[in-house]
């Protein structure tokens, strides 16, 4: 964790500290404290109405912390110079109005910096937007609502990157764009914050993860410990006697679950002794797979306790 | 949409930034995005063609009047001046409801779209963005005004003439109302501005503009009580409509063009505050 600072071409950080937003009665960010590192990609994970956005938002300045403060590199974001060029965000893929061309948005927002046309074609064709440069964004799709959005965050060349949900709406092929863009991104050392709620892309896209649940912060860790110390593994269990070896599988370690008809997933005992167990009561077993721990699944584990809307809870 | 595989970002610079923030630049911005609306075309053209239409219909329908009964060529100079800025301003009367309405559209259009986000991420202090909106609309409208309002009175002169009769543009008493009209446009839609900035929704900041012109000073008519009449003076439409119209046009008992103008003046500066300290104030 403890970096050589001064050898990086980008000193570019982002902290928080004792970061807190209140929506009246409601804490949506709770006195967080967090610093993203440059030269890596940072995913910022938690489930719907943890505080991800709400977070980046303060980053930028968009929102107001109701206690502690965000910082981009030492400063406050409406404190520097030429903000533009500091942090290129992506917090909304249509915060764009829908009346203009793609081409006419990024030129306003380029003006403010006294960005030159020339930043401007170079940021279209780098994501791919000059067939449809010249049209009204109201008739982009989201992924094209999406590209644009990156187009704009990469005007300013900035040090800093934060992008809130990037992939949502992207094609595969979409997908893999912006998965090396921002490793690539990292590489040449800048900072990279990025949440997703795709946990497979986080696992192949990100280094180090910010966990957020209900607000706080949960985990603050590199992927691979995230993923080593987030779950037990489990066993897939396959049988025509299922609800039968559910009732003997119980005790007071093991956790069993239906996933579907006559199959069961367990937790808290090796495939070995699910099959021993089985074959001392003369139960067939059509399937028995040991499966590994994914970065979804530590997710899940982590932020349990933590889920502010479940599916129970849906009407 | 085309294979993509360049993933490198033209990271030439890694040293100092060539370019930074200034008001120069979010005025150029406010320019560029006010310009490449359809809406904003759309509202001017709208304007332009309200007063001189509202010109030819004015104009044509005094002068048949006075073909019958009014001898024209006996008019003294003063009585055909004001029949003059009368056609070339009638429009306006219209035209300040497109105005008002593309004056809150230029904010609340960003809010509806989510654009708000995107501008106050690269104007970060946030009254810069709001100021250069207000001075790109104010130029703008003035500009579109005084195209209107210059255009009404060639086509009154080009009505008139067939009449006998004649006033000059040069000549104060023409000119000063017309450019007054396009003023009072360019104000309104500062004042609108401020609204929409307020109340961030299109119908609320529309219904509000709307309201205050046309409906209120019609209410505050009907109250039968004085203190409601010495209020209609300083009603936004009424001190505007002071600053250009002639006195036949407005009921004599309002004020002067140049008491007028302040009290306009002190409807926008309210505004203008108002929406200043709520957008510093609240979260985006």
């Amino acid at each position: 964790m403890w970096r050589l600072r001064g050898i990086r071409s980008f000193e570019a950080m982002i902290t928080a500290e004792g970061l807190t937003k209140r929506f009246g009665e409601k804490t949506a960010v709770d006195h967080l404290d967090f610093t993203v590192q440059p030269g890596r990609v940072t995913g910022f994970l938690g489930p719907n109405g943890a505080g991800k956005s709400t977070t980046m938002r303060m980053i930028v300045g968009l929102d107001r912390p109701t206690a502690g403060r965000a910082m981009v590199n030492g400063r406050r974001y409406a404190e520097h110079r030429a903000p533009l060029h500091e942090v290129g965000a992506l917090l909304d893929a249509k915060a764009v109005h829908t009346g203009r061309t793609a081409e006419n948005h990024l030129l306003a927002m380029a003006a403010t910096h006294g960005i030159a046309r020339q930043r401007v074609r170079e940021v279209i064709e780098l994501t791919g937007l000059e067939s449809v440069a010249r049209k009204r964004v109201g008739g982009f799709s989201l992924g094209m609502g999406q590209r644009l959005g990156i187009a704009a965050a990469l005007l300013g060349d900035p040090a800093t990157l934060i992008l809130d949900e990037p992939v949502n709406g992207l094609d595969p092929e979409g997908v893999l764009w912006v998965r090396r863009l921002v490793r690539n991104l990292a590489a040449e050392g800048r900072t990279i914050f990025l949440s997703s709620h795709l946990m497979s892309e986080m696992a192949l896209t990100a280094d180090h993860l910010i966990v957020l649940g209900k607000g706080r912060l949960i985990t603050d860790a590199p992927v691979a410990e995230v993923i080593a110390g987030g779950t037990r593994s489990r066993v897939r269990v396959r049988s025509p006697h299922a609800s039968q070896l559910a009732d003997l599988l119980a005790g007071p370690d093991v956790t069993v679950m239906r996933a579907e008809s006559g199959v069961l997933e367990v937790t808290g005992l090796e495939a070995s002794g699910i099959g021993d167990l089985a074959a001392r009561h003369s139960l067939a077993i059509h399937e028995l797979t040991p499966m590994n721990a994914s970065l979804e699944e530590a997710y899940m584990a982590l932020t349990a306790d933590a889920v502010e809307y479940r599916t129970e809870a849906l009407r | 949409m085309s294979t993509m595989t360049r993933t490198t970002t033209h990271s030439h610079r890694l040293g100092p930034q060539q370019t930074r923030l200034g008001f120069a630049g979010v005025l150029r911005s406010e320019w560029i995005k006010l310009r490449t609306l359809r809406s904003t075309v759309w509202s001017y053209l709208f304007v332009i063609v309200l007063t001189l239409g509202m010109a030819l219909v004015m104009s044509l329908t005094i002068a048949n009047g006075m073909g019958g009964e009014m001898d024209a060529r006996g008019m003294p100079d003063a009585a055909q001046t004001e029949l003059f800025v009368q056609s070339s301003v009638f429009g306006v009367y219209l035209a300040q409801l497109v105005v008002a309405v593309l004056g809150v559209l230029v904010v609340t259009g960003e809010y509806s779209t989510g654009m708000i986000r995107s501008t106050l991420a690269a104007v970060p202090t946030r009254l810069p963005a709001l100021a250069a909106k207000a001075a790109v609309l104010f130029v703008a409208t003035f500009v579109v005004g005084v195209v209107s309002t210059v255009g009404a009175y060639f086509v009154s002169t080009a009505v008139y003439s067939g009449y006998g009769l004649s006033a000059s543009i040069t000549d104060s008493d023409v000119f000063m109302p017309l450019l007054g009209a396009a003023l009072y446009l360019a104000l309104l839609a500062v004042f609108a501005l401020g609204v929409g900035t307020m109340v961030r929704s299109s119908a609320g900041g529309i219904g509000i503009v709307l309201a205050l012109i046309l409906v209120v000073p019609v209410v505050l008519q009907m109250i039968p009580a004085d203190w409601a009449q010495s209020v209609v003076p300083y009603l936004l439409s009424d001190a505007g409509t002071s600053m250009f119209a002639p006195e036949s046009m407005t009921g004599g008992d309002s004020m002067g063009a140049w008491q007028s103008l302040l009290v306009v003046l002190g409807w926008v500066a309210a505004s203008a505050t108002g929406a200043a300290v709520l957008l510093t104030k609240r979260d985006a």
